[in-house]
């Protein structure tokens, strides 16, 4: 590990890079490459975020404004998350088994909305979509480009149950390295720019992998 | 094994009908598009069974149905996509391995080119309608209103077995008809019927890991004759210490003869000459004793010094000699015919020639072992050959048939032009295909009723040869089917059922509860302390296959009367050997893009079809590798580019089979060209099938290369030097690694 | 940049194994190919097709040399010596099969070649090619004595995956685009699942925990896979692996150019070993009768 670390150390450090967004770059290819390069030079490193309320752990350094992206149910994070206090991986649940964290099946929603506030309008959408026995369309916010391989269940259990200072109550605050902060949005907005540089930024900071095909497929 | 041990980890699950998870299109779908913030679409799934997990594939165990050899398989499915097929370790027919067709059968299950929805021929133009009518259609065509005499109705199939097999048959008593004929181009028919003649067993088990030595007379177990899967593995096996000797004889080299230890050219129809002749010798050099074989054969083999046959095989006296010496010195040895052998006038002839030497040899009842005792006989598989096209096509002529459903067979490619096939069935007045293809056979019908795939549906397999202990392979579907518009064969069967006989089949809403409730009435010997039907049931889905013992029974030799005929080489100078390879066997797998993309292991050719032709028939043709060259018979010609090696008998002209589709999608479709199209109407005397390896042609070349091009994996022919392929002599082996 | 850190680092890279290598090893996967069981058939190289997103081409692309088969079967014609010019008028001996897919060779020619750093030798001993790094140079496959690498001169995503084909596309890797090359990974997917399984656990690989495609589906088992990392660091890497076993029972040592085994009639060989390519695929000669 020691020798890849060396050949790239110090040089690759790019915190803050952005891909260009919605474009149709050919993934993996030459156009991809050299649209990346622009964008390394184009931007100016932003600002590093200070300070983790996360023992052991150094945040990934970056920030970004993403876009709205309308849903077919404006679902409220802010009021499960941090009004009912609701966990993440309750709904989440795939996150701490598998590379996704996964949109939760209709049929947990209902696990609770079948009694819980039955008359918002929200609700009513979501038992329409459960009656007709068909599973909202969302769309993709947190989105990485196809040639990198990200696991959640290994990045949760190195910060949260590998982690003896950090309690499983306190999940959202190691979310948020990546996802910014839902829980003071409704519909999920990305606030964070998940480039290479970002990665790298807490990969570093943490003493995580630097191989290659560790995150590229 | 380490094998079994990952697989058990991955949980195997179950699916129950309507619980196949919901295909989730879009999700985690690789495409070329990089980021696609608030773009790309995700559907969570509905109501997920708990072992379903978005990004983990899981295993699921199923059959194969490419052919009827019946290796169980695991499928992985992902996000309710199935991405890979893997041989299923508990299966004892394939012990988690899988061949190229097997592994392509994903592309059949996703062929761009599936029909998906019913088609009726109305003003001579298929047109898409819905089930209901094409429903509706049948009830009028066969149901009882039809007032046809059952007789008035055929069946044509490939290999079936398991309890479509039964619904098949139930159906056939239905409307009383007797009329199944199931039509395999490439086959073992003759085969057969001299191990029933000769072993008492139509289907012996070849124990080829307990060979010491294998004589095989074109028979490519490893590739095309027989359960391939099954039999490389005991060919691997066969070749480990103490290291068995696999000479291969035959006109055109196959993969089994490419790996054989000595390969031998024999003139087209002179295997049984060959055979008797080393009979002869093993009793005038090896003091072999055939006193006690009938006198007429007895009389056969004196006939044939090995001086003789040499002559007439064109196999050198030295080869008969060292490979009678190889049969003498090392037992237990097994004698292998297969299509080549076959294919002749005396087809018959010739197999029973080579199974006269396991007679002589001792190997009945060694390498040579009952496939009898399997306990239903009614699942067993029901398979045929090239007689059963025949026979089809004689019943047509006087005009036997109202009705004819075709399934699996696609007689209309298979056939020669001869045989005039397309014209006879114009005058069948309804014809029904049901297939997952426009195929050249469901072009000519008047009803295509599209199937599922085999990654889509249910079913239970019984496979062609199976292994020590006998075994039943379960088929579950891996995915919601891709089109609704399709069904079951064995739903499409019991909806057949139905219109004749409602009461006995109105309790089975589909296939799968009348599945079910077949599982539910097998012996409680089988259920192996299941606490309830429902558990066995899951039990057996899980693991694929339920086995139901070894079988029993052994094998009586008894040498049956046969003579032995020279070639005769009349008319035309060479003989057409249409050779069948594993990638696109009968031209089945012509449609599936890796499969022809896959090069032909012997010519390496891809996407194509061509001529194989020895140096020096190259040279009395004048034509060189590339060159298009014209093969006609009797009965039409085709047109193919010349690939010359020396792994041919300079007498035979060999072209693949596959090839020449007329239909069958955009990857099969006017590609190359297919033999089997000029092949003369012989048939083998014994059994009526067809002598496909006889029909004499003559070969003329047309131009050089040019334009359309001979595709071939590229690189030299020869090593050159190179240490590539290093090898050993078996001495050498034997001390480092043999006897261990 | 690269290049000023390919040269700064040249000899290190080119340190063999022997020597401690370049790499703090974790695994070293090798892999024994037994050209005694290999038919030739076909199995791995659709098994290939099948998990690792492989293009078809269509017959015109493969004339012109662009198959996209990171496996393929090699076939050759060989010709006994019969001495004094004489030429057998058969091919007695049958054909000669050999599987070719990446020999992820230790000292790789591809890798120091690339300008972009986007070949390279991971801690697994393997010769990763990473697709987004690639800015189609083909240097690499150039230098590949083997001919192992393979290039996408065109976008075959539409043409190879016509709808609903692309429903079968393996999500556990790309699909490479125009311009980038591509080669053998030892199906890294698997392997990479396969760690991460084992590090969600807390414990160590073991030996036949995953295979490759090609090496799962052989129909005779020609094929062995495994870490054979301990034949030079015991107890490193997965310990007392089948492969590791081959390797030792053949004598064929890593970082060498050529073996000095005690029993020279042993059947284990690398290819083009002599190059100072330090394969890692060892291949078990054919056997023959005569």
């Amino acid at each position: 590990m020691s020798g890849i670390r060396q050949l790239f150390s110090g040089r690759w450090s790019f915190p803050g890079v952005r891909i260009p967004v919605g474009e149709r770059a050919g993934l993996s290819s030459t156009a991809g490459f050299l649209a990346l390069v622009v964008a390394l030079f184009a931007c100016a490193p932003l600002a590093a975020q200070a300070g983790s309320t996360v023992p052991n752990a150094v945040p990934p350094e970056g920030t970004y404004s993403g876009k709205d992206v309308p849903q077919p149910i404006e679902f409220p994070h802010d009021i499960h998350a941090k009004i009912n206090g609701i966990n993440c991986m309750y709904c989440h649940t795939y996150a701490r088994r598998s590379k996704v964290a996964g949109i939760p099946p209709t049929s947990k929603c209902m696990g609770c909305h079948s009694v819980i506030a039955t008359d918002k309008p929200r609700i009513k959408q979501l038992t329409e979509y459960w009656e007709k026995r068909e599973p909202p369309h969302w769309l993709k916010v947190h989105d990485l480009p196809d040639f990198v391989h990200f696991t959640h269940e290994k990045h949760i259990k190195r910060f949260v149950f590998d982690n003896p200072e950090l309690p499983v109550e306190q999940v959202s605050e190691v979310c948020a390295f990546c996802h910014g902060d839902i829980k003071d949005m409704t519909v999920a907005k990305k606030q964070k720019p998940l480039t290479m540089g970002f990665c790298r930024s807490c990969h570093e900071a943490n003493n995580g992998p630097f191989d290659c095909w560790k995150c590229h497929k | 094994m380490s094998l079994d041990k990952m697989k058990r980890r991955e949980f195997l699950k179950v699916l129950g009908w309507g619980g196949v998870g919901t295909t989730l299109a879009g999700c985690d779908m690789p495409t070329t598009v990089t980021v696609q913030e608030g773009e790309e679409e995700v559907v969570a799934y509905l109501a997920p069974e708990e072992y379903v997990i978005p990004g983990i594939g899981v295993w699921y165990a199923t059959t194969c149905a490419q052919c009827g050899s019946g290796c169980g398989v695991h499928g992985r499915v992902r996000e309710g996509r199935v991405l890979k097929l893997e041989g299923n370790p508990d299966s004892q027919v394939n012990r988690g391995k899988l061949c190229q067709a097997g592994q392509a059968s994903l592309q059949a299950h996703y062929n761009p080119d599936r029909i998906t929805a019913p088609r009726v021929r109305r003003n001579g133009q298929l047109e898409t309608i819905g089930w209901d009518q094409a429903l509706a259609l049948l009830e009028e065509k066969v149901g009882p209103s039809s007032g046809l005499a059952g007789e008035r109705f055929a069946w044509v199939t490939d290999t079936v077995s398991g309890h479509q097999a039964v619904l098949l048959k139930a159906w056939m008593e239905a409307v009383g008809s007797r009329h199944h004929y199931v039509h395999e181009a490439v086959n073992d028919a003759v085969w057969r019927a001299v191990c029933r003649d000769m072993l008492g067993d139509e289907n012996p088990r070849l124990r080829i890991d307990k060979a010491r030595v294998i004589l095989s007379f074109g028979a490519d177990f490893l590739s095309t004759w027989g359960s391939t899967v099954q039999n490389s593995a005991r060919y691997a096996e066969f070749r480990t210490a103490p290291r068995g000797v696999l000479v291969q004889a035959e006109p055109k080299m196959t993969v089994t003869g490419a790996n054989a230890d000595l390969w031998v050219p024999v003139r087209p129809g002179a295997e049984g000459v060959l055979a008797l002749a080393i009979a002869n010798r093993l009793a005038a050099e090896h003091g072999r004793d055939l006193s006690k074989l009938p006198a007429d054969v007895q009389q056969q083999v004196r006939a044939y010094d090995i001086d003789k046959a040499a002559r007439i095989t064109g196999v050198s006296a030295e080869h008969i000699a060292r490979i009678a010496a190889l049969l003498n010195e090392r037992a237990p040895s097994l004698v292998l015919a297969g299509t080549p052998a076959e294919g002749h006038a005396r087809g018959y002839d010739n197999v029973a020639a080579a199974m006269l030497l396991n007679i002589v040899l001792g190997n009945v009842g060694k390498t040579l072992e009952s496939g009898a005792g399997f306990p239903f006989p009614q699942l067993a598989a029901k398979t045929g050959g090239n007689r059963e096209l025949l026979d089809f096509a004689a019943a047509l002529e006087s005009k036997s048939f109202d009705v004819v459903f075709f399934k699996g067979a696609n007689p209309v490619y298979t056939a020669p032009e001869a045989l005039k096939l397309k014209e006879k069935l114009a005058g069948v007045p309804f014809k029904v295909a049901f297939t997952q293809f426009e195929d050249e056979t469901a072009q000519q019908a008047d009803l295509v009723l599209p199937l599922r795939s085999m990654l889509e549906d249910w079913g239970t397999h019984v496979p062609t040869a199976q292994p020590e202990q006998m075994l039943i392979s379960l088929q579950q579907p891996l995915m919601e089917p891709l089109y609704p518009e399709t069904r079951g064969f064995g739903d499409a069967l019991l909806a057949l059922l139905k219109l004749r006989k409602a009461p006995q089949y109105a309790a089975y809403d589909d296939y799968y509860a009348y599945l079910r409730n077949a599982f539910a009435a097998l012996p409680a010997t089988l259920k192996q302390g299941a606490i309830s039907d429902q558990q066995f049931w899951t039990r057996a889905v899980q693991k694929g296959v339920i086995e139901v013992g070894a079988g029993s029974g052994s094998l009586t030799a008894r040498v049956a009367a046969f003579t032995v005929a020279e070639p005769a080489d009349q008319g035309r100078p060479y003989t057409l050997v249409p050779s069948a390879g594993a990638n696109l066997h009968d031209g089945r797998y012509a449609n599936l893009p890796w499969l022809q993309e896959l090069p032909d292991p012997i010519s390496k050719v891809v996407w194509d079809s061509w001529a194989e032709m020895h140096p020096i028939t190259a040279a009395k043709i004048g034509a060189k590798t590339g060159d298009r060259v014209r093969i006609e018979s009797d009965h039409g010609a085709i047109e193919a580019k010349v690939y010359i090696y020396k792994g041919m008998h300079p007498d035979a002209i060999a072209v693949p089979l596959g090839q020449g589709h007329e239909a069958y999608g955009r990857y099969a479709q006017g590609r190359g060209v297919n033999p089997l199209k000029i092949l003369g109407l012989a048939t083998e005397t014994k059994t009526g099938e067809l002598a496909h390896h006889a029909t004499r042609v003559q070969v003329t070349r047309i131009a050089d290369k040019v334009g359309d091009k001979l595709v071939k994996l590229g690189g030299s022919e020869a090593q050159l030097g190179r240490k590539l392929v290093a090898t050993v002599t078996a001495d050498v082996y034997a001390r480092t690694e043999g006897e261990a | 940049m690269s290049l000023e850190n390919i040269l700064t680092d040249w000899s290190r890279y080119r340190k063999g194994l022997e020597q401690g290598g370049f790499h703090d090893y974790e695994h070293m996967w090798g892999m024994v190919i037994d050209l005694d069981k290999c038919t030739g058939c076909g199995a791995c190289v659709v098994a290939c097709y099948a998990e690792n997103n492989l293009a078809v081409v269509g017959k015109d692309r493969f004339a012109d040399g662009h198959a996209m088969h990171w496996l393929r079967i090699e076939r050759y014609w060989d010709e006994p010596d019969l001495g004094e010019g004489r030429v057998a008028e058969y091919q007695h001996h049958g054909a000669s099969f050999l599987p070719m897919h990446c020999q992820q060779c230790n000292a790789a020619t591809c890798e120091p070649v690339c300008p972009v750093a986007a070949t390279y030798h991971t801690p697994d001993g393997l010769n990763a090619q990473v697709y987004n790094r690639c800015i189609g140079s083909r240097y690499c496959s150039n230098n590949c004595p083997y001919r192992l690498r393979y290039f996408n001169f065109f976008s075959y995503y539409e043409s190879s995956w016509p709808a609903p084909l692309h429903m079968q596309l393996n999500p556990d890797l790309t699909v490479r685009d125009k311009g980038v090359m591509e080669k053998c990974t030892f199906c890294v997917q698997r392997i990479r699942a396969a760690k991460d399984k084992a590090q969600m656990e807390d414990r160590k690989l073991t030996d036949g925990e995953f295979q490759p495609a090609c090496v799962q589906t052989c129909p005779t088992s020609a094929m062995t896979f495994g870490d054979i990392l301990d034949l030079h660091n015991p107890g490193k890497g997965v310990e007392n692996t089948r492969a590791a076993a081959l390797w030792r029972k053949h004598e064929v040592e890593l970082g060498k150019t050529r073996q000095t085994k005690q029993d020279p009639d042993l059947r284990g060989y690398r290819i083009f070993e002599g190059l100072n390519t330090d394969p890692k695929v060892l291949f078990l000669e054919r056997v023959r009768e005569v």
